[in-house]
């Protein structure tokens, strides 16, 4: 229901949005990396760069109005903080775990009891795969999935046609 | 003498002990009214008025108050009970003095109507003892095995409970419902999940859906990555505010089937229609 009228009032800006950001932040990145011979930690650094970029793209061009785009937003900016000092110290591991054990410490904390015939175990994986879900009571959670799935798709629709028109 | 009372005292605080004690104790003091002629017939007088007037205080307070001052009013009431038979009785014996202390005890248990019979059967039948003390310690024993105060505050809980409950299966309800029109949606929004039954599997398409989608944002930034590094003069040069137009155009070539089913499930079409007009528009 509430998914719905909004993301489609605004549906067309957001993709929009998110594609110019997203190519934005892709030229960033080319610019920054088209230097010289691609090692192949270079290529994979960049490789979660651009995911970076498109998730942040993405959240931002959402806005925080939305529970799991905030979430992302955030848990973005921490992890490219510790992103970028991770890769300037040489260790790529840290940020990871970090955020790994932040995010089972507010599992444990914010579980809550959900009726038996909806399979809890579905419930959880849900919760782990949406931004920000481990907090949300349960109608929420499959609002905020509604929405986060046509992001998604968006996503998916934009990436994929600027390497169709890249690659063309 | 002492033992009885002190008994009564401390077993005040459970019902069915003290109704124990009192059909025990309760010959005694019929005894000792009996015994005692003149004085004796007396003394149930005015002890019945000032019972009664100690029991409308007593119970106005019992009302708000807790066990704690129970107690102490207990005390109250039997030093107020002794007062009054010392001051109008002055030759009264041990064993009437007994009676008073058990009556005020069995006062501590919440029961008005056993004092009032008690004194009224004194009235009445002090002098047929052993009748009339069985037919008092019978009813004084079924008045406090249903005190009528304590239920009344029972009853009060209960009623509050049920309505919270009645209010919580509402909202129970009303949360059902929104989750279920969630469900829907999200079946609606996933593709190939409208056949399948059962919420838990409709969960584990829609995990894999949006597993799916993560996987290819991962596998599409790879390449993106891999394409960027060779063309990326290409990207400048595009203009972006064309590209999302475009981009949304031959999106919509590769999963016609798809936006078509997601945006005609939205109530509002005109958006689709809008979006269509306006990217056909931009191409020619």
């Amino acid at each position: 229901m509430n998914p719905h009228p909004s993301s489609c009032s605004n549906g067309r800006s957001i993709r929009t949005r998110f594609a110019r950001r997203f190519l934005r932040a892709l030229k960033k990145i080319g610019s920054k990396g088209s230097s010289s011979r691609p090692s192949p930690r270079d290529i994979s650094w960049r490789c979660r760069r651009v995911k970076i970029a498109a998730d942040a793209s993405m959240a931002s061009a959402v806005g925080p109005r939305r529970v799991w785009s905030r979430t992302m937003l955030n848990m973005l900016r921490s992890r490219s903080h510790a992103c970028l000092h991770a890769s300037r110290l040489g260790n790529s591991r840290r940020p990871g775990a970090d955020r790994h054990a932040v995010g089972k410490r507010k599992r444990l904390v914010l579980k809550r009891k959900l009726p038996n015939r909806l399979g809890l175990n579905q419930v959880n994986q849900l919760r782990r795969l949406v931004p920000g879900g481990e907090a949300m009571d349960l109608d929420i959670l499959l609002d905020e999935t509604a929405h986060y799935i046509k992001c998604l798709a968006t996503q998916v629709k934009v990436m994929r046609s600027i390497v169709d028109y890249c690659s063309a | 003498m002492d033992p009885p009372t002190l008994m009564n005292e401390s077993t005040f605080q459970s019902a069915n002990a003290a109704t124990y004690n009192l059909s025990e104790i309760w010959p005694f003091s019929i005894n000792g009214g009996g015994d005692s002629s003149g004085g004796g017939l007396e003394l149930p007088r005015p002890l019945f008025g000032a019972n009664l007037g100690q029991f409308g205080e007593a119970n106005m307070n019992r009302e708000g108050s807790g066990n704690d001052s129970i107690g102490g009013r207990l005390r109250e009431a039997r030093g107020g009970c002794v007062g009054t038979k010392r001051r109008e009785v002055v030759g009264s014996e041990d064993e009437s003095a007994k009676g008073l202390s058990t009556s005020s005890g069995n006062g501590m248990n919440d029961s008005d109507g056993k004092r009032l019979k008690t004194s009224g059967s004194r009235d009445v039948h002090h002098n047929s003892k052993a009748d009339g003390e069985g037919n008092s310690g019978k009813g004084a024993e079924q008045n406090t095995k249903t005190p009528p105060e304590p239920p009344k505050d029972y009853i009060h809980v209960r009623a509050r409970r049920g309505q919270a409950t009645d209010s919580h299966s509402l909202a129970e309800r009303a949360r059902r419902e929104k989750i279920s029109e969630r469900m829907k949606i999200l079946q609606d929004l996933v593709p190939g999940c409208n056949k399948v039954i059962g919420k838990a599997l409709v969960l584990d398409e829609i995990i894999n859906y949006i597993q799916s989608l993560q996987q290819q944002v991962e596998f599409l930034s790879m390449k993106l990555e891999a394409v960027n590094s060779r063309v990326s003069t290409g990207i400048e040069e595009y203009p972006s505010k064309d590209f999302g137009q475009q981009a949304f155009d031959t999106s919509g070539m590769a999963y016609g089937w798809q936006t078509q089913r997601e945006y005609l499930r939205d109530s509002s079409p005109d958006w689709l229609h809008m979006q269509i007009g306006g990217g056909f528009e931009r191409q020619t």
